[in-house]
């Protein structure tokens, strides 16, 4: 079973039982069910029948389930076949295409860059560069998501497009053979004596992603090794799987994370195997309002623990597990809040994120203590989280003013890491509430 | 059989034809086969989102938002009618309700009146504009919202009802006793422009073609035989009974066919005729439009030009011409569906729908945005999955009159057909051009 905590959760085994259920919900001994169901299917038909003009039946009852499933919470919708599809390609975290991040511009796609070491970068593709036409078909008229599916395929196959590039008279066409691109890679860099390691979701090569930047690091930086920054800033979850290995990467023992859902099959407990891969050096966890769903998991686990420091901001408090249930054959899945999760100390994150354990801005948020982007207890129809209001740092640290830093928070981590009196910053007390 | 053309028509007649026609469906041909998959994959959603969903959920909300997702998305005007929405609905086209005439708003959680309305039992009691209302036969409103507080105050004519009222500087409270009357919404309104009767239709209840004959009674009574002629103001009046829109037209026509509907289904096809009769004598008509006619009022401004009775003038209108049966379910329970079962046409056979009606004379008001022709208001073309003009109909392009710099005529759509009315200016010149798009 794989489960997702952000993108949702678990190609569901064991969900033949669906009809089963709906001839259950449809018994004598539940009249309010079938007395609610008799209702719909009383509608469907007048629509079918009195419309004015002849609907589709299938397109009827996808908008009929959407508004059913989207209503509960802001997390759980319904995808029609394309959907599941498209979703199953984005959680493999791979796919075969040309290796270009675009754009819609002006009717045609627009290249906002090549990424490293694909085909589209191998074959000089340039960012600002215009896609009008792939294998002959004009681009314009057509949605993103339909030009970018003309140009995915299977690997090893090949595709022409045409390009326009400014300076470029003529438009001219390129032919590409496809490959395998890898979205959303683990990446990492030493910095000095610390290991850097970023994750920018939780797809199906993230465990191994951060394996590998691990050994990539210590073979690197050798013996002299302080510590790691692990950057889960801005990342939005995932696969739950994912995040369970990657939390038991650098834990020993104990829990990482457990659900608890209605259902039997959505509550479970997830504990760490014995082994360390960073041999148990320092580890911080970075974090601000774009940590959400399984990036929170893992940097509870690791706070719980005291496995890591969390320094950032306040996370945004996505603690529901989705489920991908699909629906038959060719019907879709459901993508629906089937549970809750809650870190090792008891606590559920939902709406009250995780508070880091010293709180740094980043510097471009200075004038306003409070977090900026929208969090889990802003959306309309959120999951009330269990357990008090979402809690903000008594103290912030900002950056004196002044001093210019890419990125205040990292630099402050790494500090931390090297045992530096922080000089560089300065704490002023903010609002609590 | 009632029939809206905005707000929906038809407590449908004939629809225990539903449940046979669902038996149908359950049936082998490979049509019914597709509803049967679908309606099945409904089934298995409803019962994974009740085992499986984080928290119990409830199931009536469940199909709620079920019907809501699946009848909007068809058109901008199909929808669901739960409960409450279905009973607005009814007080709504049948243009009047018991109660006391008071135009109610919420004011730093009081409830606080906005205005009585004129020849209503708020107005003849002495209700003031600001009072602030305190309690309903003695029941504090704290806590209450608007809705609420609206449900106290209507019942049914001649029921009595107590308020308690806050007045003035010093916060004196006192109780007056009321007895509820039926209070009419959004009347026909008529007054006199000189030898001119100007006849205003906010919008098409179940009073209106009576109002429309009192005010046509009273205009020849107060105008007398120099009467010139009629102006009936359709500009932003959304439509509503489609019936009423027939009968208006009527009023105005000796024979004819004034509209018809067609749908897929025999019901929803229909045509109708004008009775002879023309309550105007033959006087001239001149009926205005602006981007805010809509539905039963391009009813009526369709047939009154189709049938050369009227000119119209204004700018174009905007372009409904869809029809809304209200569909009970449940054996009429108390939630219904609002349906889109037919599109209609005018009497020369165009469907208005996404086009509109162009007006003989293309006059702006002048408050509009400065990029005329163009329609400036929000049209039928512009919402999101509206149905299709079916013949590739394309909205006028004819660059209107426009009131000159500098202008301080209040309402230049109305002055201007005054002037035409007046003969001050010659209308036909101007249709020649309006035509041509």
């Amino acid at each position: 079973m794989k489960r997702f905590a952000l993108v949702g959760v678990s190609v569901a085994a064991g969900f033949t039982g669906a009809a089963m259920l709906f001839a259950t919900a449809q018994g004598a001994n539940d009249p309010s069910a079938y007395r609610q169901l008799n209702l719909f299917e009383d509608a469907f038909e007048r629509v079918r029948v009195n419309y004015v003009r002849p609907v589709d039946d299938n397109q009827l009852v996808s908008a009929a389930i959407q508004g059913m499933v989207s209503s509960l919470d802001p997390h759980s919708s319904y995808m029609d076949a394309k959907a599941f599809a498209d979703m199953q390609i984005q959680t493999s975290g791979q796919f075969a295409g040309l290796g270009i991040e675009v754009t819609m511009e002006d009717g045609l796609v627009k290249v906002i860059s090549p990424i490293d070491d694909t085909p589209a970068a191998k074959a000089g593709i340039k960012t600002g560069d215009f896609i009008a036409a792939v294998d002959g078909t004009p681009i314009q008229g057509m949605a993103l998501d339909d030009a970018i599916a003309k140009m995915r395929g299977t690997e090893g196959t090949k595709v022409t497009i045409t390009v326009l590039r400014t300076g470029t008279k003529k438009p001219f066409d390129v032919t590409l053979t496809r490959a395998i691109v890898q979205v959303d890679n683990v990446k990492f860099h030493r910095d000095g004596d610390v290991g850097y390691i970023r994750l920018p979701s939780f797809n199906e090569q993230t465990d191994a992603g951060l394996e590998h930047a691990v050994r990539e690091l210590k073979h690197q930086i050798g013996p002299g090794l302080k510590g790691y920054v692990l950057d889960l800033r801005n990342n939005p979850g995932g696969l739950l799987d994912q995040a369970v290995e990657v939390s038991d990467d650098f834990l020993n023992a104990g829990e990482i994370v457990s659900t608890r859902g209605r259902h039997p099959d959505d509550s479970s407990r997830y504990d760490a195997k014995p082994g360390d891969v960073t041999d148990g050096k320092p580890v911080i966890v970075l974090v601000n309002g774009g940590t959400a769903s399984a990036a929170e998991i893992v940097a509870g686990a690791l706070q719980d623990e005291k496995r890591a420091t969390v320094v950032g901001m306040t996370s945004f408090g996505k603690g529901s597990v989705q489920t991908i249930i699909p629906l038959g054959q060719n019907g879709g899945a459901l993508r629906l809040t089937t549970a809750r999760y809650y870190t090792p100390s008891g606590h559920s994150i939902q709406a009250l994120g995780i508070t880091p354990d010293v709180a740094v801005a980043q510097g471009d948020e200075d004038t306003t203590p409070k977090i900026e982007r929208p969090t889990e207890a802003d959306l309309p129809g959120h999951l009330n989280g269990e357990s008090g209001p979402k809690k903000q740092p008594a103290q912030i640290i900002h950056a004196a003013p002044g001093k210019k830093y890419d990125d205040f928070q990292l630099s402050y981590a790494l500090d931390l890491l090297r045992g530096k009196t922080t000089v560089s910053s300065i704490a002023k007390p903010t609002d609590t509430n | 059989m009632k029939r809206y053309a905005l707000s929906g028509i038809c407590i449908a007649v004939g629809f225990c034809a539903g449940l046979a026609l669902l038996s149908v469906a359950h049936g082998a041909d490979s049509d019914s086969q597709s509803a049967y998959q679908a309606l099945d994959r409904f089934g298995q959603a409803f019962a994974v989102v009740r085992a499986r969903y984080v928290e119990a959920p409830d199931e009536r909300l469940m199909v709620e938002n079920a019907l809501n997702g699946m009848i909007t998305s068809l058109d901008p005007h199909s929808s669901y009618f739960d409960p409450k929405t279905y009973a607005d609905m009814q007080v709504k086209t049948e243009g009047q309700y018991g109660g006391l005439g008071l135009v109610i708003a919420a004011d730093n959680g009081t409830i606080k009146i906005v205005a009585p309305m004129d020849d209503t039992p708020a107005s003849k009691a002495g209700i003031k504009a600001g009072d602030i209302i305190l309690a309903v036969d003695g029941k504090g409103l704290q806590g209450l919202n608007l809705d609420k507080v609206q449900e106290l105050l209507r019942g049914a004519a001649g029921t009595k009802v107590t308020l308690t009222i806050m007045r003035g500087p010093d916060d004196k409270s006192f109780e007056v006793k009321l007895e509820r009357a039926a209070i009419e919404v959004e009347a026909v309104k008529s007054h006199r422009e000189g030898d001119v009767g100007y006849i205003r239709i906010p919008a098409f209840n179940e009073h209106t073609s009576e109002g429309l004959e009192a005010a046509v009674r009273s205009l020849k009574k107060q105008i007398g035989p120099k009467l010139k002629g009629y102006i009936v103001d359709l500009r932003d009046d959304g439509g509503g009974v489609l019936d009423q829109a027939i009968a208006v037209s009527d009023d105005f026509l000796d024979s004819g066919e004034i509209v018809s509907t067609r749908g897929r289904s025999p019901q929803d096809t229909e045509r109708w005729d004008a009775k002879p009769g023309d309550i105007a004598e033959g006087k001239p008509v001149i009926v205005l439009i602006n981007g805010g006619t809509a539905s039963a009022s391009e009813i009526v401004a369709g047939a009154l030009r189709d049938h050369k009775r009227a000119i119209t003038l204004g700018i174009t209108s905007f372009g409904k011409g869809s029809v809304q049966t209200i569909i009970p379910l449940n054996g009429g329970e108390d939630v219904a569906l609002h349906l889109t079962t037919a599109r209609y046409y005018t009497p020369s056979g165009g469907s208005i729908q996404a086009t509109g009606i162009a007006p003989d004379i293309a006059v702006a008001q002048g408050d509009e945005a400065s990029d005329l022709p163009k329609v400036e208001e929000p049209s039928e073309a512009d919402l999101p999955h509206h149905l299709m003009a079916e013949d590739n109909g394309t909205r006028s392009t004819v660059a209107p009159i426009r009131p000159p710099a500098g202008s301080k005529i209040a309402d230049f759509q109305l002055s201007y057909a005054l002037d035409v009315m007046n003969g001050k200016i010659k209308a036909d010149s101007f249709v020649r051009i309006a035509h041509a798009n």
